[in-house]
Parts: C-alpha cells; structure tokens; sequence
C-alpha cells in the first residue's frame, strides 16, 4: 500500500469532495485520463443514486468497467432485478437521504430479461416525474434511460451528462427542507 | 433484530483495486461501521485461501453476515455463496460491494475512488443486516437439449449429448445441414476436406436414435426456466426431418416450407449454435464489387474451386489472382474486430490455386498477417515457399482496384501503397478474391431475444464471462458455442459445442438443478385482492383464489422481477432477497 494514502481521517466527507485537487489527477499517470466532470477544484460533486437492472444496465456499467472506461465517480450503484422492481418511493428515499440526482436505468424496449417490465417502468415513470414536479424538484434530478449489457460507453456518458447537468443546477435542497420542516413541526 | 456480526472483506484484486482504491482506508472505515465484528483486506479474496479466510472466520468469530468488496457480484457471487455456505452460513447472509467494475476501473482519483468505495461496503453492510436465510428450491432437470443450428458446432454439441443417451432436438433455419462450413472446400492449415468432417456429422445425426433434427425450422418461444424449458418449434409441413438433408450447396437457404405447423418440445438446457453471416463485400466500394466482375468474394471462390472450375467471367483461367484481405474486418468503416479465420483460408486459397492453375502469379495483400493457432504459422511459412507475392498495405489504405488497358495482359491492375517497402506498387490480376469477414447473423437480435441472452455491440451473442465462462450465458441453462459468439476457426468452434455438451452433461449427472431462492411472495392478510399484480406478471405465476379473495405468488413459475412488488397498492408483495427494508438500507448506506 502507498504511503502517500489518504487515511480516514484524511479523506474529505462528500461535502468537500469538489475540492479535490486536480494535480493530485495529474500524478495518477497509470490511469485513464479522466474526463471534464469529475472534481475538478471548485466544483460541485453531485451524489447520483444509480438504479440499475441486473441483466442490461448493471452489466453494461460492469462493461464500462472491464473496458476502463473513465466516468464521473458521483454515482452510486444499487442493482435491482428488473426496472420493474423500482418502487417510486425508492427514488423518493434517495432524494430525502440527500441525493443530488437519481439515475433509473433498464434494458432498451424490446429487450426485458422479464419481457415487459421496463414498459411498466417505462409507464410508471411519468407518473413520478409529474408528482416530483408538483413537489418542486427539478426535472434534471431524476432521470430514466435504457443502458444495454454492451453499452458501457454509454453508461459512462450518461453518468457523466448527468454529473454536468446536476453541477449547473446544484445541490438538492429535499433533505435540508424536509430536516427544517420536521424541526417546524 | 439482534445486533449482527458481520465480516467485511476487502479484496484487493492483485494491483487492480487497490492501485486506486486505498483497501486499508476502506477496511478502517468498516470497522467503525455497527454491526461490523471484523474487517480486512486480502490480495485476492476468491483465492482459495481467500475464501478460506471467510469460512474460518465465520466459524472461530461467529460471524452472521457477510460483505464481500470486491468485483461485481456477476462474477463472484456464486463463488462467495459456496464459500459461505461451507461453513455453514446460509447463502443468502452474504451481500458483494463491486469496487472494482464500478469504481477502481472507472474511477483515476484515488481520494474519490476511496471515498466512494467506503459509500458502496456501507451500503452493502447496512443492507446485509436486513437479509434473511433462504432456502433454495431443486427442482427437476430435464435431460433433453434443444440445439439451435445444424452447422458444425451445433451438430457436434447435437452428437456429444445424443451420444451419452440423451434426446437432442436439432432446429435448423435452412433446408440442410452442414451451416457455413458445408460452402467450404477444403480447411486450414492441414488442407483436409469440409465436406469430409460434415458428411461423417449429418450422417449419424440424421440417423441417430437420441437426435430429432428439424430443418427448416424456427424456433418460435422459449419459455421456463434452467431445467424446465418448453420449446414452440415451426417446423415446415408439420413432420420431423424435411426432404432434403444433404449438405446444403451454396449459401443457407432459408427453408421455405408450405404449412409450418408448431411442436412443442421439453427440454432443460439450449445451445445456442447460431454461427455467423459473411461480410456484404458490395458495401465497401473501392473493390468494385459488384462492378469488376473478376471481383468475387470468397465464398463465391470456395464455389469454383468445389465446382473444379476455376476460372474468370470470361471462360479463361486466371494468370494473376490477388487476394484480398480484412473486407469488412478490422476497419473503423465496418467492423473494428479481427474475422479470424480469413487470413489462414487466404493461405489456403495460395495452395488451392498453385495446384489447381499451374504457372498462376498469386499476390496476397494483407494488412498485418494473423497465423496464431496450432500449425498456422508452418502454414504461412509453406505459403511463402509456393512462390506467392505478399503484399502489405496499410490499415483504412484501402488498395484500389481499376480496369487494365487493352494492351495490357491482364483484366486489373490494383494500386497498393506497399507498407514494407514504401512504395506505391501496381500488381496485375485477373481475379480478385475479396476476404470477407465475418458478421452477426440478421436474425441475432431475434435469437437474443428469443432466448433470453445479450448482444455485444457487434451483435455478437455476450457469455457468462469471456475467460472462464466462454460457453454460458447470463441465462442459466442457455449456452452459446462457435461463431454465434465472435470469429473463430472449426476447431475453437467445435471446442466450444462440446464444451457447452460437457456443461450440460453435467447438470443432467445431478439430476436435479438448484434454483435461486429469490422469488416474490404475498402477504395474504395485506392483500386487498385487487388484481392488479395478477395483469403484471408476465409468467402469470400469480394466482387469484376467488374464494378468499387474495392473490397468491406460484413460486417455481416466479422468475424474481419484482414489477408486482413495486405496483402493490397494499405494499403486500415482498421480493425476497430485494426487499424494500434492504433497498431502503442501500440508499442510506451510499448517502451516508
């Protein structure tokens, strides 16, 4: 292990992550270069709750990865079955636990490991985005794209696309609200 | 809930996770975490002693949980089951953090990375609190393959299986068998005959008691799962075996049967032998395929040297012939992948036309030449000993290829801007032998579909894990063999049909499968009995029981998708192993 490691202690908590520098990038020349999004200093590193189907996206995000496909390290990935199985609440949850942005991804129509659930996802989530709007949140926050198993270029686009978007819309405010509305109460 | 007493191991993956990752940071920030009775990082967690690491501790600390960060639980979950099932621990108690794909291979930043590893073994520490011991279900395994494609990696996988004892039914698109290999004359490197190494195949299978071959057939649906899959076949006017079962003559033809009337087959297990198509030449213009007429492809040359004729349009034998290499391969045009096989059957076509018209000029433009495999190499060496002009030219510098003069003597001359040597080099032919490569057949995305199985981005058919898990597919019980799968020569292709035969062989020796243990179930006092998840399953594994006015999860039909669990207006379906309390702890445990 390196010296020159970041202990816990030393690691910033996600509210300071944006001021990673970018000359400690630089030093990494064993890696891929690394795209615009990521932590350039000043910037806002927005927390993007990724929900991906086991069968299409989680393995096009696996390909992204053995094909060392550089992304924006905001997102955070829990695998589901279908993109069926995600429950509106989740992406509630996500963005009351302080999500900046919430990422649904399933197979492209046609392509369902289950037949038809992403049409049902696919139905399900105007739904949700017109109460989220009715609620305040920004349209960019929460978002519904089709990823398949040899997409790993797209994954990483996507998740950078979105890293950019939610930069210039900053921060999510749902958690500090609902924390100031509960203290009203 | 009692308090857990969970294992966190932190795999260090050699150098691939832990050159970004800090694997000690993510150890120390475990340990704090509750619940948390050991934390660690080793080289390799799915080493034996890895593994053995976990089973000892799960014994000596009684641990009750178990977290895994290592690679994505696509590839190593199964192996960390075991392992936790060895000592004791159900199944279910283990939950895998992927900080690999998702993070140290993606990510250059180590503070980023780290931090973000530390966001994921949360996530997974808190959800696998919430887990439950499940049980498993076995169930039946039916012995009988369904094999889709009579070329020679289907034909062989048909033969492996029928010969151990076991019913095979054989689906093939065209009237005949034989596939790609049957427009063959002879093979690479050893110079030994297509038609020999297929005749010897179609004969035992036409005629084997354990194989039903359907030709001209297509398969229609395929439903179920591992073990207990049904089959819908069409097959032309309704019998087994159509008419013509020789070796097909040029090109598969697709069947055209009058009436196609549906069988519907049991079967446990599929191989999905599909093959390749070749390479539409006409699409790249500066050949002039399609124009020159002495530009022929080389299917179209396998033709005439099988027919004994070779000659040009004209009737006359060819002085000069150039072959061609890389149409359609190896291009960022068309396809950027290597065909394989073309660059030894170029070869081939040298000695096929040394002895076949004596005192002929043969130039081979190549780009770079590709003799990997047993025996190529000697091959390319006797090539270059039967007086055969090599030429190389440069990647997208494609050589052009014009009409001669009236005066010259020969029918073309072609320009190619040499590599070697530098120079702008004019050779003359009279017939042009195109290499076309392979291609995703126009029907994969249909088979994908069929079967429950996923496309790379060249349309090739995706496997379970490209090194150790080449035959199998993302859908268990499904395997894929040959050309189906990417380029490759008979013997790699043959080595995979009996491979995918081996596989299923083995899962007949068991006799029974076991199934995963995730499925949905309904809590029958929540369930208001409004129907609606009975419109949304698509296995229709959910029964209403009019009488006490509930719905009810059959759970060998349920295939785990979870859409009735998100649409229960009750909240009375539970997916297990995804239920929503361990969804809900993942959220909080990224966002911590």
């Amino acid at each position: 292990m390196n010296e020159d490691r970041p202990t816990v202690a030393d690691l910033p908590t996600v509210a300071d992550l944006p001021t990673v520098a970018d000359d400690q990038t630089a030093a990494r020349v064993d890696r891929p270069a690394r795209r615009a999004p990521t932590g350039a200093a000043g910037s806002f590193q927005p927390r993007i709750v990724g929900f991906l189907c086991n069968w299409c996206s989680y393995a096009g995000a696996d390909l992204a990865g053995t094909s060392r496909t550089p992304y924006a390290a905001s997102v955070r990935v829990i695998r589901v079955m279908c993109s069926a199985r995600i429950d509106p609440t989740f992406v509630l949850k996500a963005l009351a636990e302080g999500a900046d942005g919430v990422l649904i991804c399933g197979c492209h129509p046609g392509d369902c490991h289950y037949s038809e659930g992403n049409y049902k996802t696919m139905r399900r989530y105007p739904l949700l985005k017109r109460m989220l709007a009715d609620l305040g949140i920004e349209d960019a926050r929460v978002r519904l794209e089709w990823v398949s198993a040899s997409e790993g270029q797209r994954f990483a686009d996507l998740v950078d696309d979105m890293t950019q978007r939610l930069r210039a819309l900053g921060p999510s405010r749902i958690k500090t609200a609902l924390a100031t509305d509960h203290a009203e109460r | 809930m009692d308090q857990p007493r969970i294992g966190v191991y932190v795999c260090a993956c050699g150098t691939n996770i832990a050159k970004v990752v800090d694997c000690d940071a993510v150890v120390r920030a475990a340990e704090g975490l509750p619940g948390v009775a050991v934390a660690t990082t080793y080289k390799y967690m799915c080493s034996t002693p890895g593994q053995e690491m976990i089973v000892a501790d799960i014994e000596e600390k009684k641990l009750d949980r178990v977290v895994v960060a290592s690679c994505s639980p696509r590839m190593h979950e199964l192996t960390f089951r075991k392992a936790v099932k060895k000592a004791s621990m159900n199944q279910y108690y283990l939950q895998m953090a992927n900080i690999r794909e998702h993070c140290s291979w993606v990510h250059g930043d180590g503070v980023e990375a780290t931090q973000k590893a530390i966001g994921l073994v949360r996530a997974a520490v808190k959800r696998v609190a919430f887990h439950e011991p499940l049980e498993s279900r076995m169930v039946a395994m039916c012995p009988n393959t369904l094999v889709l494609g009579g070329g020679i990696a289907g034909l062989t996988a048909a033969l492996e299986l029928a010969d151990a004892g076991y019913q095979v039914y054989l689906v093939e698109k065209a009237d005949h068998l034989g596939g790609n290999l049957a427009r063959v004359d002879l093979t690479a490197p050893h110079l030994d005959s297509a038609r020999d190494l297929l005749r010897e195949r179609i004969h035992r299978v036409m005629g084997h008691p354990h194989v039903e071959p359907f030709l001209g057939a297509e398969v229609q649906s395929l439903e179920g799962y591992v073990g207990n899959f049904t089959a819908t076949v069409a097959v032309p006017g309704g019998n087994g075996a159509g008419p013509a079962a020789a070796e097909g003559d040029d090109g598969p033809t697709d069947g055209g049967g009058a009436t196609r009337s549906p069988r519907t087959l049991e079967v446990g297990s599929v191989i999905v032998a599909t093959g390749y198509r070749e390479f539409d030449a006409s699409r790249i213009t500066h050949f002039g395929y399609g124009k020159l007429p002495n530009v022929i492809t080389s299917f179209e040359f396998e033709r005439m040297v099988r027919e004994g004729r070779i000659e040009t349009v004209e009737g006359r034998q060819p002085q000069y012939v150039a072959i061609l290499h890389c149409v359609g391969s190896r291009s960022q045009e068309f396809h950027a992948y290597c065909s394989r096989v073309c660059c030894m059957t170029a070869l081939k076509y040298a000695h096929e036309l040394k002895s076949a018209v004596p005192g002929c000029y043969v130039s081979d433009v190549y780009i770079d030449m590709h003799a990997f495999g047993k025996g190529c190499e000697d091959f390319y060496r006797r090539s270059s000993e039967v007086k055969t002009l090599f030429l190389m030219y440069g990647k997208n510098d494609y050589p052009v290829i014009r009409k001669a003069e009236p005066g010259d003597d020969c029918g073309m001359l072609i320009e190619v801007s040499e590599q070697l040597s530098g120079e702008l080099i004019e050779i003359p032919a009279d017939l042009v032998i195109l290499m076309v490569g392979m291609e995703a057949r126009e029907d994969s995305a249909e088979v994908a579909r069929l079967v429950g199985i996923s496309q790379d981005k060249d349309g090739w058919f995706i496997e379970s894990h490209p090194k150790l898990d080449p035959v199998a597919t993302t859908t268990e019980g499904v395997f894929i063999a040959g050309t189906c799968a990417a380029p490759k020569d008979i013997p790699d292709s043959v080595a995979q049909a009996r491979a995918a035969a081996a596989r299923i062989l083995g899962k007949i020796a068991r006799g029974s499968i076991e199934v995963d243990a995730v499925f949905a179930e309904i809590d029958e006092e929540a369930c208001s009995g409004c129907r609606i998840c009975n419109e949304l399953c698509p296995y229709s594994a959910i029964e209403y029981k009019a009488d006490e006015k509930r719905s009810r999860v059959i759970s060998a039909l349920c295939k785990a998708c979870g859409a009735c669990v998100a649409a229960c207006p009750s909240g009375a379906i539970r997916a297990r192993h995804f239920t929503d309390e361990q969804i809900f702890a993942e959220i909080v445990g990224v966002l911590a």
